[in-house]
């Protein structure tokens, strides 16, 4: 996907940095950039800081040494956050009976200063519309939230992101606990949105055979961070041992690389 | 028979100039209790309007004290309340529960110094306690209509803002929109509206009007917009039901606006169990 670095358009650049949680260094001398258009899978034990790097490079975790550039911009004084794009772990664990519509919900991501004080209007309404029909949830515009699935629940918070435009997107663990075909189905769209949309995507996930088959970067979060193009010629096992230790074996789930989701 | 002397005086009531202004005050603030209580009982702070009325009380006592308007001086002591209470709770200070506990004890023993201080002034004081729909003032009427007006207003403009906080502040906030402006609005329009409220159905029964037709709409599982919808439509109905049957059967009007209320929200409970089984 990114396969001339040099001309690629850097939208995320991370130097030197280290993030403190209290007293300790939860990320140290991180450094690594993202280009334009990558879909970039972050890997990494628990507790290892995954959360904690999306959350300073989002601003919300200030950090102690080091910068981010967001679109050429230090984080510190960056202004454009509407490209940005974020959808938290515990994003679909809302309460079950807050009374509100699918098309309600994705129609919230079109709330933003700019239009305070105003209804939505119907290009908001269109895209709002949009984002439901890439996302396959269209038809359950009208149902409560509170009633959906695991998976659909997912999907709205993604097409509730999408309606924004933006030209980022981070998603931290999005469909951890779902069964394997919903998993399935979620990155096949993320993977459409990746190609159709130009849109960069940052995913935090545990299914390394997702990340090495359907990705086109990889970082591996663990205290200090580790990031490298997954190319043809790159062995997953000698990039997780790397950032794991020598301890660490790769196994590939039975369902190894078939192909991509083009055909699918 | 019955119904003739169940209605005998309504029409003769519905010509007379405080029964109209009953109606008409009561319904406006019915109309922002429903809204506003909507977002208050989402965001799991039902009992803010208690605690806020009973600060407010300090705020009435001082009014009477110095001889001003205590309408005036009781929605400053609410706001005041209300901003402390979002301050501690932003702040680490207390959850909300226990900062309404203090803002609540605050208040209240406040109001009581002041009216030991002051010898007491007892007949006033019984109807902020227990409200006065039916002998409200033509000014009292003016102001309830601006204050009512003003809020609805605002609470229509910042609709989508508002729905977007009290699902998710977080990621409000990361999205742009300018929550802590929009808080310090809120605080303000449920101060207006806590102390509006003292009027209808006094100190203690305040929390009903903001949480009950609230609460009924929620039984209905629906979007929310239409829950905010049957949330208005339950709170104007049990407030004409509710003075209607006061001024005819001449009862406190507070106790049946309030108990019809909560003769609805058992029906519409127990139709949506009904249902289900």
């Amino acid at each position: 996907m990114i396969s001339d670095k040099c001309t690629a358009d850097t939208i995320l650049k991370v130097n030197d940095l280290d993030v403190y949680r209290g007293n300790s260094k939860v990320i140290q001398e991180a450094n690594f950039s993202i280009h334009r258009g990558d879909y970039v899978g972050i890997i990494g034990p628990n507790g290892g800081g995954k959360t904690t790097l999306l959350l300073s490079i989002l601003g919300e975790i200030e950090h102690e040494k080091g910068s981010i550039e967001l679109f050429g911009q230090n984080t510190g004084n960056f202004t454009q956050w509407d490209k940005v794009a974020y959808i938290p772990q515990n994003a679909i664990e809302f309460d079950d009976y807050f009374p509100l519509s699918v098309k309600e919900l994705v129609s919230l991501g079109r709330v933003r200063r700019s239009n305070l004080f105003r209804r939505l209007n119907s290009k908001d309404f269109d895209k709002v519309n949009e984002a439901m029909d890439f996302m396959g949830i269209s038809d359950l515009a009208h149902r409560r939230i509170g009633q959906l699935s695991g998976g659909q629940k997912q999907r709205a918070f993604v097409a509730k992101a999408l309606v924004r435009d933006p030209e980022i997107l981070f998603l931290d663990e999005p469909i951890s606990g779902m069964d394997f075909e919903t998993q399935e189905k979620f990155y096949m769209t993320l993977s459409n949105l990746n190609r159709h949309k130009k849109l960069t995507i940052l995913v935090v996930s545990h299914d390394l055979t997702v990340v090495f088959c359907r990705m086109s970067r990889v970082i591996c979060v663990n205290r200090k961070v580790h990031d490298s193009e997954i190319r043809p010629d790159l062995d997953p096992n000698d990039f997780l041992q790397k950032a794991y230790g020598d301890h660490f074996h790769f196994v590939f789930h039975s369902h190894s690389c078939h192909g991509d989701f083009n055909g699918v | 028979m019955v119904f003739d002397i169940f209605l005998g005086d309504l029409p003769k009531l519905l010509r007379m100039p405080f029964f109209q202004m009953a109606l008409i005050g009561g319904c406006l603030i019915s109309l922002i209790c429903s809204t506003m209580g909507l977002f208050i009982v989402l965001r799991k702070e039902s009992m803010i309007g208690d605690s806020v009325a009973h600060t407010a009380f300090g705020g009435i006592a001082l009014g009477l004290l110095i001889g001003t308007d205590p309408i005036f001086t009781a929605m400053i002591i609410s706001i005041l309340a209300l901003l402390g209470i979002s301050y501690m709770r932003s702040k680490g200070i207390a959850e909300s529960d226990s900062a309404m506990a203090v803002m609540l004890a605050g208040g209240f023993s406040l109001g009581l110094i002041i009216i030991s201080i002051a010898g007491g002034f007892n007949v006033a004081i019984m109807d902020y306690l227990f409200g006065s729909i039916l002998t409200i003032t033509r000014e009292d009427m003016i102001l309830i209509s601006v204050l009512g007006i003003a809020v609805f207003i605002v609470v229509m403009l910042l609709y989508k803002e508002l729905l977007a906080i009290t699902f998710d502040e977080r990621a409000s906030r990361m999205n742009g929109i300018p929550v802590s402006g929009i808080s310090v609005v809120f605080n303000i329009l449920m101060g207006i509206t806590i102390v509006l409220s003292i009027k209808v159905v006094g100190i203690i029964l305040v929390v009903a009007l903001i949480v009950i037709p609230a609460l009924t709409a929620l039984q209905l599982e629906q979007s929310f917009r239409n829950t905010i919808i049957y949330s208005m439509t339950f709170g104007l109905l049990s407030m004409v039901i509710g003075i209607v049957i006061s001024g005819v059967m001449d009862v406190a009007a507070a106790g049946v606006i309030v108990f019809t209320g909560i003769l609805m929200f058992l029906m519409v409970t127990s139709y949506k169990r009904l249902k289900k089984a």
